[in-house]
C-alpha cells in the first residue's frame, strides 16, 4: 500500500483500462446525439431551450444542475461489469446480495427510547410483538452526554429523547425478556466514549444472562464525528484520543463479539446538523479509511475489521439523489476496499447500511403530511437497496413519537414491503439513464471531497483544524437563507401555507417520576456494590489510557463492579484532558 | 439594517445535543443588526450571569429533546431572584407539545418558537417585545 498516494489517486489507477463491456458504442452515441440536437432545436421551446440544466433546490439537498431528460448521451461511457454488475458481485452498484429483497427483506428497525429502562422495555416488546424485526435503542440526553441521572447537569433531562440508563442494572431492565441472542440490536451509542461504556455494560448484561458473546448480533455507532462535530455539550476530549477509542472499541469488539457491527459511520446525523448527501457520505468514508489504516497499523486485517464496518445514512427529500447516493455508495466502497486496501474478502467490500428517513424535512405545520413525506424518503431508501430503515415519524416537530405514530411509521415499512411489489426485482430503477448519469456524478463528488480531506491530513485533522465544523454550519445557515426566501419549497410551512394555528395531534406524554426512580436505582446501587473494587477498577482504566491500552476491557472491567455511566467517563475526561470545538456561527 | 442597538444573548439549553437550531437564530438575527452573544451550551446560572455581564434586552434558549420545562423554569425562577425578569425579554425555541407551549408561557417566557418560525418572525417579535419592556 503506497501511503504517498491519496485514495482518488489509487482508485483512478486502478481503474484504468479494465472496461471490456461497454454499453454503447461510438456509433450509436453519434447517431443519438445527432438526434437529440435535431430532438432539442426543433420540439423544446427557446424558453426551456436557455434552461435546459436547472437546480432544483430542497432541504438537505446537493444542489445538482438536472438535464430536461436524460439519454444514452449522459451515460455514454458506461461499462455494464466495471459500473453495474449483477446484484452480489463487484462492484456491488444494484446491491450487495444476489436475490436482495427476496432472499432477505430490509429489517424493519424502529427507534425506541424514553423514560426509564422498564419503559422501553414495554415499548420494544410492542414492537417486536407487532412485527418489527430488529431493535434500535435511542438513550436520553444525560447518558449520550455521559452524566448519571443524579447528576446536577442531568436535572429535568432524564428520560428525554431516549432511555436512561446509569449502570449494567438499568441495561438489564432494558432488555428484560428481550431474546438478545436471536435478534440483532442496535445501540445508537454515538460516540467512541460512550460506546466504550455503554457497550461494555451490554456484554456485561449479557454475560450475566448467561449468553455468550459470541452469540450476539446487533451494531454499535461508535463515530467520532458524533463525538466531536455534531455533538453540543459542555465537555468535549481531544480528536485524537476521541479517535483512538473509536478504534480501541473496534479492536476488541471484532475480536471478542464476532458478529457485532463494530462501527457504524454515522453519516445521518452530520446530514441533519447541515450537510448535502455528498458531504454526508465523503465524511463517513473518510473515517472508514483512516480507522482502517490506524487499525492495519495496530496489527489487524483490513479484510476481517471491515466486513465489520457499516454505514448509516439519511434519506431526505430530493429522491431520485438518494437513490443513486446509495448506489454510489456501495460502487465507491467497493473501490476502495479494492484498490485502497487491496482487501482480500468479498464480505469487507459490501457497503452495508441502516437508512433513517429524515427529521429535519419534516414539519410542525399539518403534521400528517409528514407521513406522506416519510414514505417517499422510506421508498427511496428502499429503491436504493438499504439493508434496515427506520421510519421517521409524523409527529416529529412536536416531540418523541407516540404509540400511534410509531406505529404508523411501522405500516409504511409494512407497506413498501408486502403491497407494492417494489421488492420483487432487485434494483428496479437500475439501467435508467438519469439515475446511471447521478449515481457516477455523485460517485465523482464523493471521491473529490474524500481527496480533499485526505489531502488536510484526513479526518481527524479536518476535525481539529475546524474543517468540518465551518462546513456544516455554513450548509447550515445556507439553507436556511434559501428555505427563508422559499428558494427552497416547503408545502404549508413557506409554500400554500394556511393561516391560524396548526392541526391537533395526539402527542407524547413523558411519565413522571422517572428522574426520581433512577436517582434511587444509582442511590441503592452505591450501597449494594463494593466500592473498593469499583475505585480500583477505575484507577486500572485511567491507567490505560494514559499508557494507550485498549480501554475497552477496563470499561467492562468497571461495568462488571457496578460503576456508572458517569463514574467511568469521568475518568476518560481527566486522562484525555478536555478539548473547545471551534466554534463557527 | 436598523438593530436599535438590541443585543442577545442565545445558548443551547443544558445537556441539549441539537445545536443546529440555536446557531441557525444566531445567524439570522445576526443578519437583521442584533448584537448576538452565543454562549453554546449552558445553564441558567450562566446564562443569567452572561446576561447581566453583558447588558442584554433580551435572552434566547434552545431546547429540543425535552429539559424544556425543567431547566426553563429554573431559568425564569433565577431571572426573578436576580431582578432581570422585568428588564429582559425571555424567548425559547425548540421542539414542544402543544400543551408544553403554555406551560412554558405559564412560565412566563414572553415568545416560544417552534420548528416553523422564521427569521422575522422572531425579529419582528423581538423589537416590539423589547420596546415594550422599555416602556
Amino acid at each position: 500500500m503506497n501511503q504517498d498516494k491519496t485514495t482518488k489517486q489509487m482508485i483512478i489507477e486502478g481503474l484504468k483500462s479494465q472496461r471490456d463491456t461497454p454499453v454503447y458504442n461510438a456509433d450509436t452515441i453519434n447517431k443519438i446525439s445527432k438526434e437529440f440536437e435535431e430532438w432539442k432545436n426543433s420540439a423544446v421551446s427557446i424558453e426551456h431551450r436557455k434552461h435546459y440544466d436547472i437546480t432544483p433546490h430542497s432541504l438537505l439537498g446537493t444542489d445538482l444542475p438536472r438535464r430536461l431528460v436524460y439519454s444514452p448521451i449522459d451515460i455514454k461511457s458506461l461499462d455494464y461489469g466495471e459500473d453495474l454488475g449483477f446484484p452480489g458481485k463487484y462492484p456491488y452498484t444494484r446491491g450487495i446480495h444476489s436475490t436482495m429483497y427476496r432472499g432477505r427483506k430490509f429489517t424493519i428497525r424502529q427507534l425506541s427510547g424514553f423514560a426509564g429502562p422498564e419503559d422501553t422495555n414495554e415499548r420494544i416488546k410492542f414492537l417486536l410483538d407487532n412485527g418489527a424485526t430488529g431493535v434500535n435503542i435511542v438513550f436520553d440526553i444525560p447518558t449520550i452526554q455521559e452524566y448519571d441521572s443524579d447528576s446536577p447537569v442531568a436535572r429535568g433531562q432524564v428520560g428525554m429523547g431516549g432511555v436512561a440508563v446509569d449502570s449494567v442494572n438499568d441495561m438489564e431492565l432494558l432488555f428484560k425478556d428481550v431474546p438478545i441472542d436471536k435478534m440483532s440490536v442496535s445501540l445508537v451509542t454515538h460516540y467512541p466514549t460512550n460506546t466504550a461504556i455503554l457497550f461494555a455494560m451490554y456484554l456485561v448484561m449479557a454475560e450475566r444472562r448467561g449468553i455468550p458473546w459470541e452469540k450476539l448480533r446487533g451494531s454499535v455507532q461508535n463515530d467520532m464525528v458524533m463525538e466531536e462535530v455534531v455533538r453540543g455539550g459542555l465537555e468535549f476530549i481531544p480528536p485524537k484520543e476521541c479517535f483512538r477509542t473509536q478504534c480501541d472499541n473496534i479492536s476488541f469488539i471484532r475480536t471478542h463479539v464476532p458478529k457485532w457491527n463494530c462501527i457504524t459511520l454515522n453519516g445521518y446525523n452530520l446530514r441533519e446538523a447541515g450537510a448535502s448527501a455528498v458531504t454526508e457520505t465523503s465524511v463517513a468514508m473518510a473515517n472508514a479509511i483512516e480507522t482502517l489504516k490506524e487499525l492495519v497499523e495496530r496489527g489487524h486485517s483490513v479484510g476481517w475489521i471491515a466486513e465489520r464496518i457499516s454505514f448509516f445514512w439519511d434519506v431526505a427529500n430530493d429522491f431520485f439523489v438518494e437513490i443513486a447516493r446509495l448506489r454510489a455508495a456501495r460502487r465507491l466502497w467497493y473501490r476502495i476496499m479494492k484498490y485502497r486496501f487491496t482487501a482480500d474478502n468479498d464480505k469487507a467490500m459490501l457497503m452495508r447500511c441502516h437508512v433513517q428517513t429524515s427529521g429535519l424535512s419534516l414539519t410542525s405545520e399539518e403534521p400528517m403530511n409528514n407521513i406522506v413525506r416519510a414514505a417517499y424518503h422510506a421508498l427511496a431508501a428502499v429503491l436504493g437497496g438499504t439493508q434496515s430503515l427506520h421510519v421517521s415519524s409524523y409527529d416529529e416537530g412536536y416531540s418523541v413519537p407516540t404509540e400511534a405514530a410509531s406505529l404508523v411509521s411501522l405500516r409504511t415499512q409494512q407497506i413498501i414491503q408486502e403491497e407494492t411489489a417494489i421488492s420483487a426485482v432487485v434494483d428496479p430503477i437500475g439501467g435508467s439513464f438519469y439515475v446511471e448519469s447521478l449515481t457516477d456524478e455523485l460517485e465523482k463528488k464523493i471521491l473529490d471531497e474524500i481527496d480533499e480531506i485526505e489531502k488536510m491530513g484526513g479526518i481527524v485533522e479536518a476535525i481539529n483544524k475546524g474543517w468540518l465544523h465551518k462546513k456544516i454550519a455554513e450548509y447550515a445557515h445556507h439553507e436556511n437563507r434559501m428555505k427563508e426566501k422559499s428558494a427552497i419549497k416547503i408545502v404549508a410551512h413557506n409554500y400554500h401555507k394556511l393561516g391560524g394555528n396548526t392541526a391537533e395531534i395526539d402527542v407524547f406524554r413523558y411519565r413522571s417520576g422517572v428522574e426520581e426512580r433512577q436517582r434511587k436505582k444509582i442511590e441503592k446501587l452505591k450501597q449494594r456494590r463494593d466500592n473498593t473494587t469499583v475505585k480500583k477498577s477505575l484507577q486500572k482504566l485511567r491507567e490505560a489510557c494514559l499508557k494507550h491500552e485498549n480501554v475497552l476491557p477496563y470499561c467492562i472491567e468497571a461495568s462488571r463492579a457496578d460503576a456508572t455511566e458517569g463514574e467511568i467517563a469521568q475518568v476518560f475526561r481527566e486522562a484525555f484532558g478536555l478539548w473547545h470545538p471551534p466554534m463557527h456561527w | 439594517m436598523q438593530s436599535d442597538n438590541i443585543k442577545i444573548v442565545i445558548a443551547t439549553l443544558g445537556l441539549e445535543t441539537h445545536w443546529r437550531g440555536a446557531v441557525t437564530v444566531a445567524q439570522m438575527l445576526r443578519e437583521f443588526g442584533i448584537e448576538v452573544v452565543y454562549i453554546g451550551n449552558a445553564f441558567p446560572e450562566e446564562i443569567i450571569e452572561v446576561a447581566i455581564q453583558e447588558d442584554v434586552s433580551i435572552v434566547g434558549v434552545s431546547s429540543l429533546s425535552g429539559g424544556h420545562l425543567a431547566l426553563g423554569n429554573d431559568l425564569i425562577s433565577l431571572a426573578r431572584k436576580k431582578s432581570v425578569k422585568d428588564k429582559v425579554v425571555f424567548i425559547i425555541g425548540g421542539v414542544f407539545t402543544p400543551n408544553d407551549y403554555n406551560e412554558l408561557m405559564n412560565l412566563g417566557f414572553d415568545g416560544i418558537f417552534g420548528p416553523g418560525a422564521t427569521g422575522e418572525e422572531i425579529y419582528n417579535f423581538i423589537r416590539k417585545a423589547v420596546t415594550a419592556k422599555k416602556v
